[in-house]
């Protein structure tokens, strides 16, 4: 993975997660490798159990006691705004305080369940002024209300004298705003809740203004959701991860979801990781496809690559045990086995219990994350062909 | 051909009361199954299909008298069991059976899989001691587990075998008819193929009649013989066809449409219905779905529409039904780019 810091938003080296209970260590993660390229939709798929949330947690640093990031790299590389340059951010190496400013402003998260994520005892607008609150600079935004609030006194005015000292306001604060004060907090809550209601609008939640004063029990799944994806984005990030954000959802619901994320990026630019077990979503909404095993990458891949051509024999068989809307098969191919235990993970691949193409090199050798062919990864090593 | 009919069901409806205020008044009602009439014939598995909250799990509850109708009759097996009680409920409910969603909560976690498997031959006194322990030895065997599992706890199980448990348990009076009520939503796909193959071996090995529950289209579609698509307590369409190529009612169209294609080649192709599901407390008057129908008219607010034979035992309650033009899916265009290189 040779390429410049400008193209990759995020990438992940070697990254070993483990955790301590009372059973044993569970070796969650093993030897992560990823990337995500600035714009893209990444799917990381792979079964319950594979490190896919792990991942992620790992990535925001949210992996609590008994779960320790053992060792590895995660780097973040931000393009300074004023400068454009890039600016490499070691996430494992940063201290607390740090963090808050990581996380949020620069990755935000979407968890699974719509259901216990948004605080039920504040109003959906107030939680998500509270993260523009916390990480924006609201100072333009301040004036700009008070302009705007100004400018619509102007219009109902009819008194000419009442005019006049109106427009001086406006003029003073246009002044102003060229190196605006800091707010007072009124003040910078007020602009924070707009902002949520422009979120609120931007993820197409009908009537936001309305929305932003409810509590989430009066919201169904969908739109609970849809606030979630909105407080994601609340400070622009550069990264959305979206665990199995779609998974509690309807069909119906869940492809209006998705296409709203397809939207989003282009609208915002921001470059999305898609958790998800289902093939579908991922031939949906992504353009690169990671696919994990047992804390393990296995393969890495564009996802048209992935669909036509699967080099790993366990993508292969991820592949072809969904029943397929368009085939009437009497039974289905399956992956024998089961996930192992990762207390006692088996030696060399993880995968070659499994596997159909296992070898004595399988039992007892890793295999690396290789480039096999230009833009398509695979740690195996009998690749199929 | 009531002989072949395993479960006649003829005008169920299950209201839930909604209490409210001081005295626990009834102030509204939830119409989860309204008016349902259906047959499932001996031997066939019957998909059902619907978004949460349509009254699919409802509806195979009520039928197998977990809960009680509000109205309507529902016979199984050539006998009214719509009323029945005491130990002639009980003397039927062993030829029906439920496998639940989640295996683990409907395994008891402090009991092992040998006497959580045996206590239906114990309570229904067929078996105990030695020859129960064959008996779920034997019945473990079917769906592939060994005998070192016999003594082991729920917790020492993963998902998959947990559902195998609990298709076991399901198995061990030597049942006619086993709802499936979501049986592998919360399983992997790999596991997903190992459970689906499983039921359909047993339903081979002991002639089991299945009602498949399920939100995934395309499982349902591979499990079923026929499949009913329900929506807000009713059924809309029974069709012993290809719901993705031969969609009769709006609904099942755009319900089938939604479905992610395992394919980048159709990325956002999928069409989207717009809207959510209304509230089952006052359900859209006439046609349940009129509200969300593109191809809604003044008739479909007022009258309900009665499921009609189309022919070939395909019903549809939709007044426009076989009319309407929908257009050409992207599932469809996806099936059909397999079928090419087949024929040529």
């Amino acid at each position: 993975m040779t390429e410049s810091r400008e193209d990759i938003v995020l990438e992940v080296h070697d990254l070993f997660t483990n955790f301590y209970t009372f059973e044993g260590t569970v070796r969650a993660l093993d030897g992560v490798e990823l990337f995500l390229r600035r714009g893209d939709t990444m799917g990381l798929v792979g079964e319950t159990g594979c490190g896919k949330s792990v991942t992620a947690r790992s990535i925001l640093r949210l992996v609590e006691p008994p779960g320790k990031i053992e060792s590895g790299k995660i780097i973040y590389n931000e393009i300074d705004k004023q400068t454009g340059e890039v600016k490499p951010i070691d996430i494992l190496s940063l201290s607390e305080e740090e963090l808050l400013d990581l996380r949020g402003e620069k990755i935000a998260i979407v968890f699974q369940d719509p259901a216990t994520y948004p605080n039920p005892v504040f109003r959906i607008g107030d939680q998500i002024a509270e993260v523009v609150l916390l990480h924006q600079d609201l100072r333009y935004d301040v004036i700009d209300m008070k302009i705007e609030k100004l400018e619509k006194s102007l219009q109902g005015e009819s008194d000419p004298d009442k005019q006049v000292h109106i427009k001086e306001k406006i003029e003073y604060y246009r002044e102003l705003r060229k190196d605006p004060p800091e707010p007072d907090k009124k003040d910078a809550k007020a602009a924070a809740f707009r902002r949520a209601v422009n979120m609120l609008n931007l993820v197409r939640m009908p009537s936001p203004e309305s929305i932003a004063m409810q509590y989430p029990h009066e919201l169904s799944g969908g739109m609970r959701q849809r606030a979630l994806i909105a407080m994601a984005l609340a400070c622009d990030p550069g990264v959305l991860i979206c665990d199995e954000a779609t998974t509690a959802l309807d069909v119906t619901v869940q492809a209006q979801v998705l296409k709203l994320l397809n939207h989003l990026k282009k609208e915002i630019g921001t470059s999305i990781i898609i958790i998800t077990h289902d093939m579908g979503v991922v031939a949906e909404t992504c353009n690169w496809v990671t696919v994990m095993y047992a804390g393990t990458t296995v393969e890495s891949c564009a996802t048209k690559n992935l669909f036509t051509r699967p080099l790993h024999p366990y993508t292969d068989g991820l592949l072809t045990a969904v029943p397929k809307l368009h085939e009437n098969k009497e039974r289905l191919p399956q992956i024998l086995g089961s996930v192992p235990n990762l207390i006692t993970p088996p030696s060399g691949c993880r995968f070659h219990p499994r596997c159909a193409y296992a070898t004595e090199q399988c039992k007892s050798v890793k295999p690396k994350l290789t480039e096999l062919e230009p833009e398509h990864w695979v740690a195996c090593h009998n690749p199929l062909n | 051909m009531s002989e072949d009919n395993l479960v006649q069901i003829r005008e169920l409806k299950k209201y839930f009361p909604l209490t409210g205020g001081v005295f626990r008044k009834v102030i509204g009602r939830v119409h989860a199954v309204d008016d349902v009439d259906l047959d499932i014939v001996r031997g066939e598995t019957l998909g059902v299909v619907g978004e949460s909250g349509c009254g699919k799990t409802t509806l195979g509850r009520t039928i197998l008298r977990l809960l009680n109708p509000t109205s309507g009759q529902i016979i199984f097996d050539g006998k009214d069991i719509t009323h029945l009680g005491g130990s002639e409920l009980r003397e039927v409910r062993r030829q029906m059976q439920i496998v639940f969603q989640d295996p683990m909560a409907s395994l008891n976690p402090r009991i092992t899989i040998k006497n959580s498997v045996g206590e239906p031959l114990v309570v229904n006194g067929i078996a105990k001691g030695p020859r129960m322990r064959d008996m779920v030895l034997e019945l473990l065997q079917k769906v592939g587990l060994t005998e070192a599992h016999l003594n082991r706890f729920p917790h020492e199980f993963s998902g998959g075998q947990r559902q195998r448990i609990c298709i076991a348990r399901a198995l061990a009076l030597n049942p006619k008819f086993i709802v499936m009520d979501e049986p592998t939503s919360s399983t992997d796909v790999s596991v997903q193929a190992q459970t689906l193959n499983l039921m359909k071996d047993l339903q081979d090995e002991f002639g089991l009649t299945y009602m498949f529950i399920s939100h995934d289209l395309s499982v349902v579609k591979h499990m079923s013989d026929r499949i009913a698509v329900m929506y807000l307590g009713k059924i809309v369409e029974l069709t012993p066809h290809d719901i993705f190529k031969e969609a009769m009612h709006p609904y099942t169209f755009a319900l089938v449409s939604a479905v992610p294609i395992p394919d980048p080649r159709f990325a956002g192709k999928a069409a989207i219905l717009s809207g959510e599901v209304p509230s089952p407390i006052n359900p859209p008057t006439g046609c349940r779905f009129h509200p969300r129908c593109p191809f809604a008219q003044d008739r479909c607010s007022k009258d309900i529409p009665e499921l009609r034979d189309m022919g070939n035992g395909h019903l549809v309650a939709c007044h426009y039904a076989g009319t309407l033009d929908f257009g050409r899916s992207a599932q469809q265009e996806y099936a059909d780019s397999f079928d090419v290189p087949a024929n040529a």
